[in-house]
């Protein structure tokens, strides 16, 4: 859903591949940009290929969950035809976004400073793993190896247990929403200067950026942060507690005196509750072991969503702790139209989420696009190709 | 700031703890004017959140708030009195971002929300950032980092190695909270752009939980098995994992072939590797089970540093469990010049996380400490809203500023 058409008429030719990339391509449609992706069959993005796709270029659903509204067309830069259509397309842009590792635009012929001769104030944008940078630019950057260097993991599990290894992936989503972030501030910069530039990021900084408390402890007080599973500092109960059905949990969090007894009152005010024990917030913290079986005792006659409705009700904050499934299933989750249905005409209808934010500049729902759909635009109507020229440049494995 | 991209663009920030202050925190990195209302009494709550500097705890001692505010200007001032209203609306009238995380009721109450805001300034750019939207059965629910982040998805979707006996939990500090504030900065400068061009303002609804949904690539495995019963139904089955190591934890994540043939190669072309069990990623997939104990024999023998590099340098997709010590001593962060030292007036000069961006038509700048509580008030209150200081005594006095 193009939810907020802010980057209306700026065009972006995306050399963006997996997940960061993609995911950056979404957005900045759903901003209103005009991105076009650029795919090969020298390399197709292995998100075209996972397995749910059945062989089917056009089917895979976390590639046309992240590439939502933009146009794909093919281009070998492998080809010295192909790059100088880059660089024609490049003519006509306002910014290359790119996530390959540090020495794949280099390695087409396609760094900065190429660009730059093309258009003078082109921007450019890169987003690889651990930065364009450095003695390690070139270490291999999956999700995993990067957030584990940014911090993410080390203090990520159950108080008092071995690290837990995390099933989310923030490298991406995080290093490819500060992509769009440095995408909108050079084209404002643009705006006000006429001046382009390269701007990089490090997708293990941007997950440090996250995690200042990591840092800011051991600076503070030479300790390393522990792992601390749902717990808080100084909050108890604060956990996540079990409920009547299959694997079926809520989470519960107390901040004061005045919400643990509103949560005393909801569960019809047992003896335990009275216990000197749990009187104030710090005898509470320091006894939570004990408080949270009690509460476990509570919880589990009821569904997650019984819990979470009588508990706000009294005013406690909680949460059930939702799949997938009932996500998509959930009255508020369908009423702010966070998942979206991509409309994905014949083949590979997708469930994905739109960008985390509603304004009034709101137009259509996109479509993912096939592979090299956008050819004859992009060739013929942007660049002004020939019929002539661009079959004989398929038959060349250029536009390939 | 860190880079003089925003120059000239003013924010205002009637923020708490995290989302709204991170936000604004990015657009003060890149060198906007932020000013910072805080309460009169006692500021932000993050003032009064671990860790302090000592262990020693006060109002300018926090790492949570010093990071948060890095490079902004902080004035006291309470909204909820009428003539804080009036003076917030002054502010507002010259400013071309508000930035608020407040319950919407609240917002409402106090006429801030935007209907009454663009009356004031129909040119500015609101952002406002709750739990659940400004819209929705759940808009006015209590929320926090722990309920957003069950709500949004990420506890009962987070660790690979599920025990189901065992509760969802979620990952660290307020990591989802600084997400959200990241999301809503991208939103606000992409707006910001648009009224630089055409003149406009706009209201930005921020939800904390659609922000941490988009961590969940499980919603795409999930469309095509259709049904989760338990946390174990949507399960990435890669040989992908954590291991203990000789002095910390390594993350093996090797995908393709030659990548964990490097790492064979890295532990000596052990004999069972060649084992017909292990030949290729599927096979090993099915018998991670048999092949762990394995690599954990040669793994528990070697450090952090030594597997990470080894097999990096190799071409073998091996990660480390870094702490904040590992962090500080990085080769690579050193050289990019991640973190940043800030000297503060009470807490003296630390290092910081700096920002992961790198523009390169702008010189990099050094970033000024978090403002005291009520810094600035002098400086805003006299210098741009002609009150005198014998004004500022009385508004203190009346519990306005």
């Amino acid at each position: 859903m193009m939810n907020s058409a802010f980057l209306k008429g700026v065009r972006v030719v995306a050399m963006t591949q997996v997940w960061a990339g993609g995911w950056m391509g979404g957005i900045l449609s759903d901003m209103g940009a005009e991105v076009i992706k650029i795919e090969s069959n020298k390399k197709i993005d292995i998100l075209r290929r996972t397995i749910e796709t059945e062989g089917d270029l056009n089917r895979g659903p976390n590639f046309n969950g992240y590439n939502r509204g933009t146009k794909s067309c093919n281009l070998n830069l492998k080809k010295p035809e192909g790059v100088e259509l880059f660089k024609k397309l490049v003519k006509i842009s306002d910014v290359v976004v790119e996530n390959l590792a540090p020495k794949g635009m280099p390695g087409f012929g396609l760094d900065y400073n190429v660009l730059k001769e093309v258009k003078p104030d082109i921007i450019m944008v890169s987003v690889p793993g651990f930065g364009s940078t450095g003695p390690d630019k070139n270490y291999i950057s999956y999700a995993a190896t990067v957030q584990s260097i940014g911090g993410l993991e080390a203090s990520f599990g159950y108080p008092g247990g071995e690290p837990s290894t995390p099933s989310i992936f923030m490298a991406d989503p995080v290093g490819g929403m500060y992509g769009v972030l440095a995408v909108c501030s050079a084209v404002y910069y643009h705006h006000k200067t006429g001046k382009g530039q390269h701007v990089e990021l490090a997708q293990s900084e941007a997950i440090m950026s996250l995690l200042p408390e990591v840092v800011m402890e051991y600076e503070m007080t030479g300790r390393i942060r522990p792992r601390m599973g749902n717990r808080d500092e100084i909050m108890a109960p604060h956990g996540c507690y079990p409920c009547n059905g299959k694997d079926k949990w809520v989470a519960i969090a107390v901040a004061n005196d005045e919400e643990w007894q509103a949560l005393c009152r909801v569960m019809g005010n047992p003896e335990w509750c009275k216990d000197e024990k749990f009187v104030d917030q710090f005898s509470r913290w320091q006894n939570q072991d004990e408080l949270n079986k009690l509460i476990a005792g509570w919880t589990k006659d009821f569904t997650h969503y019984e819990v979470m409705h009588k508990l706000q009700k009294a005013g406690v904050a909680a949460g059930a702790s939702l799949s997938t499934e009932e996500m998509n299933h959930d009255p508020h989750v369908k009423d702010r139209g966070a998942l979206i249905e991509l409309n994905s005409r014949k083949v590979g209808n997708t469930l994905t989420w739109r960008s985390p934010w509603k304004s009034a500049l709101t137009a259509s729902n996109p479509a993912s696009p096939y592979f090299g759909e956008y050819n004859d635009y992009v060739f013929r109507t942007l660049l002004g190709l020939s019929d002539g020229e661009i079959a004989k440049l398929i038959g060349e494995e250029v536009i390939y | 700031m860190f880079y003089k991209v925003l120059e000239d663009v003013k924010v205002i920030e009637y923020g708490n703890m995290v989302s709204a202050p991170f936000c604004a925190k990015i657009l003060a990195d890149m060198g906007a004017e932020v000013i910072k209302i805080e309460k009169p009494c006692c500021g932000d709550e993050s003032r009064g959140l671990e860790p302090f500097m000592n262990d020693s705890p006060g109002v300018e001692r926090s790492g949570l708030f010093q990071y948060l505010n890095l490079n902004k200007k902080g004035i006291t001032l309470n909204p909820e009195n009428a003539t804080g209203r009036k003076i917030l609306n002054q502010l507002l009238k010259n400013a071309d971002i508000f930035v608020e995380n407040n319950p919407p009721k609240q917002m409402k109450a106090l006429k801030l929300n935007y209907q009454r805001v663009k009356q004031i300034n129909p040119h500015i750019v609101m952002t406002s950032i709750t739990p659940f939207g400004q819209t929705g059965p759940y808009k006015d629910y209590k929320s926090c980092e722990l309920i957003n982040a069950h709500m949004g998805g990420v506890g009962y979707d987070s660790v690979r190695e599920v025990d189901i006996s065992h509760e969802p939990i979620k990952a660290p500090a307020h990591i989802f909270g600084f997400q959200a504030g990241l999301s809503a900065a991208t939103a606000t400068v992409g707006a910001l752009f648009q009224q630089s061009v055409t003149g406009d303002g706009t209201y930005l609804d921020v939800s904390e939980q659609e922000s941490i949904i988009q961590n969940m690539h499980s919603v795409f495995r999930y469309y095509y098995n259709k049904q989760i019963v338990n946390r174990t139904d949507v399960l990435d089955r890669a040989p992908a994992h954590i291991l203990p190591c000789k002095d910390g934890y390594i993350h093996h994540a090797n995908m393709e072939e030659a990548e964990w043939w490097h790492f064979v190669d890295l532990m000596g072309n052990p004999e069972w590797a060649k084992n017909e069990l292990f030949k290729d990623y599927t096979s090993r997939s099915q018998f991670w089970d048999a092949l762990k104990p394995l690599i954990l024999d040669w793994t528990k023998e070697h450090t952090m540093d030594e597997i990470y590099r080894g097999s990096q340098a190799r071409g073998s997709a091996i990660g480390a469990l870094y702490t904040a010590k590992d962090m500080l001593a990085d080769r690579q962060m050193a050289e990019r010049g991640f973190f940043a030292e800030v000297e503060h007036p009470e807490i003296g000069k630390l290092k910081y996380p700096g920002v992961p961006y790198r523009f390169s038509g702008i010189p990099r700048e050094q970033p000024a400490s978090a403002p005291l509580l009520g810094q600035n008030n002098e400086e805003i209150y006299c210098g741009r809203l002609a009150y005198t200081k014998q004004d500022l005594v009385k508004l203190g006095e009346a519990g306005v500023i």
